[in-house]
């Protein structure tokens, strides 16, 4: 069967292509399918496993073990497979190794998730040339011919001729109705409201057996969609890293998500007789334990792990960096130049290196910034930068952020209390007090630090750690962090007022 | 965006994930999920993993990982 299945996606491809284009406006008027017989469908599914390739091995054994049972067999990703784990983030190019090993698994299907664009989208496009698997996501419309791989939906079939047509969705922000992902990454797509966008699939119930969206839209939306689509048999979802375990039956839909980071393997059973689903249930398969492994499989994984990327030296710099001081001024001038920030700050708790070597790898920059945090861009006044600031400060009672964009000074008495914090631009000048600045922090400062501000901010779908990469890799002169320092602590004698 | 954390309503950037509401809720509780002796489940009393995506709306509590456990 799976031979079947591998010779339509890949070979002929041609033929499901011109069903999943036309299906919509062709299904409904379909006569009835014919009637197989008694069928039992097992569909594998993973989803958000971003770049956490250690369990694949396993994932391939149970699979495999899983077809010599008799069934029809699938595997499904519901999306999110980047971005996670910087070993197989930073390979060349980018995406390589899921790509890989998504192929040598035999993935049947995969609907995009945000961060499948974080790459860029022509990243993207040469990793879909390449997939022996379509992707789906009909809530994004590509320019005509631009991303042929895309498909709004697709029909498989078993080798007993039951006919199963799944359509993708992809979240979108309430705000700017974008995925969640860096606007420059989706540049020439249009989305449309996922929820809206599945109603026209109701069709596709009439000549088929089996009904499934592939989501990537959070559990909360998958219930939403099972709630105003009950013509769905199953619902496999992502994007909130759920636990779903069993499946939840939802208006009579089945909801599956199988949580994060391939420490799951969901597994959904459909029996189908007399042409329609009878019987249905889901389950996660726990992949954090001793279980057979996929020898080939295995081997792939531990040869992706040796990334030699990770140890490419990226910059030779003219001296050392060393201090918290002039290596918080490299991460912020980092953050303000590649996303075009006015201001940004560094915590000192993050910087987790004292000095970094001259010639600087990828692997010293993820020592330096290991936690993944995302930079936060918020609009802030003065004042508010003041409160920031005063936070950091009364937090360990010293100077916590390192800046770019500007300088500051916090002026003391001599019982520590703080009496003024004067904030200066670049060229010395104090900062205009009634001017909005555009201040980049990391997404821990954002959710741990007590500041007020009007705006409540957007993460800029980027790693601090990334946008140090990026700026290394610009070609920066790096002679300008030595003895250098941007924060002050003015201590004064001054006795508190009673 | 808005999240509720325990019933509080939580204001948080855009594009935040689970673990960002949870510290801006409490750094205590933060703590205990991180060293997992609690974790945090949806209102349908799903676990999600702390770098769950969020659309915004969403409702979470923190319980403890023994009283989370299905009852014989």
């Amino acid at each position: 069967m799976k031979h079947t299945m591998r010779t339509m996606i890949g070979t002929r491809f041609l033929p499901l292509v011109l069903l999943a284009v036309f299906g919509l406006l062709s299904c409904a008027s379909l006569p009835p399918a014919p009637v197989p017989a008694d069928t039992r469908i097992v569909i594998f599914h993973s989803n958000d496993v971003h770049g956490k390739i250690y369990n694949y091995a396993k994932v391939a054994a149970i699979i495999a073990a899983e077809r010599k049972s008799g069934a029809d067999v699938f595997y499904f990703c519901a999306g999110d497979n980047f971005i996670g784990n910087p070993v197989i983030d930073q390979y060349v190019p980018p995406g390589e190794p899921i790509l890989e090993l998504l192929n040598r698994l035999g993935l049947d299907l995969l609907c995009l998730g945000n961060h499948e664009f974080d790459f860029g989208l022509e990243n993207l496009k040469q990793f879909a040339a390449r997939a022996r698997f379509p992707l789906v996501a009909a809530n994004i419309q590509a320019p005509p011919g631009s991303f042929p791989q895309l498909r709004p939906s697709v029909l498989l079939e078993t080798k007993g001729g039951v006919k199963i047509a799944v359509f993708g969705l992809i979240q979108i922000e309430a705000g700017s109705g974008l995925p969640s992902t860096h606007p420059d990454k989706v540049k020439g797509l249009v989305f449309s409201e996922p929820l809206a966008k599945a109603r026209e699939f109701r069709s596709l119930r009439a000549g088929n057996h089996v009904l499934i969206g592939l989501t990537h839209l959070g559990y909360e939306d998958d219930q939403r969609l099972a709630q105003q689509m009950p013509e769905l048999d199953v619902i496999i979802g992502g994007h909130s890293h759920t636990r779903v375990d069993p499946a939840e039956n939802v208006n009579g839909v089945l909801v599956a998500q199988a949580g994060s980071d391939n420490k799951f393997l969901g597994r959904v059973e459909l029996l189908v007789s007399g042409g329609r689903v009878v019987e249905k249930k889901g389950e996660l398969i726990e992949l954090n334990g001793p279980m057979a492994e996929n020898a080939e499989v295995k081997d792939m994984i531990a040869s992706f792990n040796c990334n030699p990327a990770f140890a490419k030296v990226i910059v030779t710099a003219p001296l050392a960096i060393a201090g918290k001081e002039a290596l918080g001024s490299l991460m912020t001038d980092a953050m303000c130049r590649v996303h075009g920030l006015d201001i940004a700050f560094q915590n000192g708790g993050g910087i987790r290196l004292n000095r970094l070597p001259q010639q600087i790898t990828i692997k010293d920059i993820y020592t330096l910034d290991p936690f993944g945090n995302q930079i936060v861009e918020i609009a802030m006044t003065p004042a508010e930068i003041r409160g920031l600031i005063k936070n950091s400060f009364e937090k360990g009672g010293n100077i916590d952020l390192q800046v770019s964009g500007i300088s500051y000074v916090v002026r003391t008495n001599a019982a520590r209390q703080i009496k003024e914090i004067r904030l200066s631009a670049a060229d010395g000048a104090p900062l205009d007090e009634n001017r909005q600045f555009k201040v980049g922090i990391s997404s821990y400062v954002a959710s741990v630090y007590d500041f007020a501000h009007q705006d409540p901010g957007r993460s800029l779908q980027s790693t601090t750690a990334d946008a140090l990469i990026r700026f290394l890799e610009s070609g920066v002169d790096l002679s300008m962090y030595r003895d250098i320092q941007r924060a002050f602590w003015e201590k004064t004698t001054e006795y508190p007022r009673p | 965006m808005q999240i509720k954390m325990n019933d509080q309503a939580i204001e948080i950037f855009s594009g935040a994930c689970v673990k960002d509401v949870l510290r801006k809720y409490s750094r205590a509780e933060w703590r205990l999920v991180k060293n997992d002796r609690k974790a945090v489940f949806d209102r349908h009393g799903h676990q999600v993993a702390l770098d769950g995506e969020l659309n915004g709306g969403e409702e979470f509590f923190i319980k403890s990982v023994e009283l989370a456990k299905p009852q014989p």
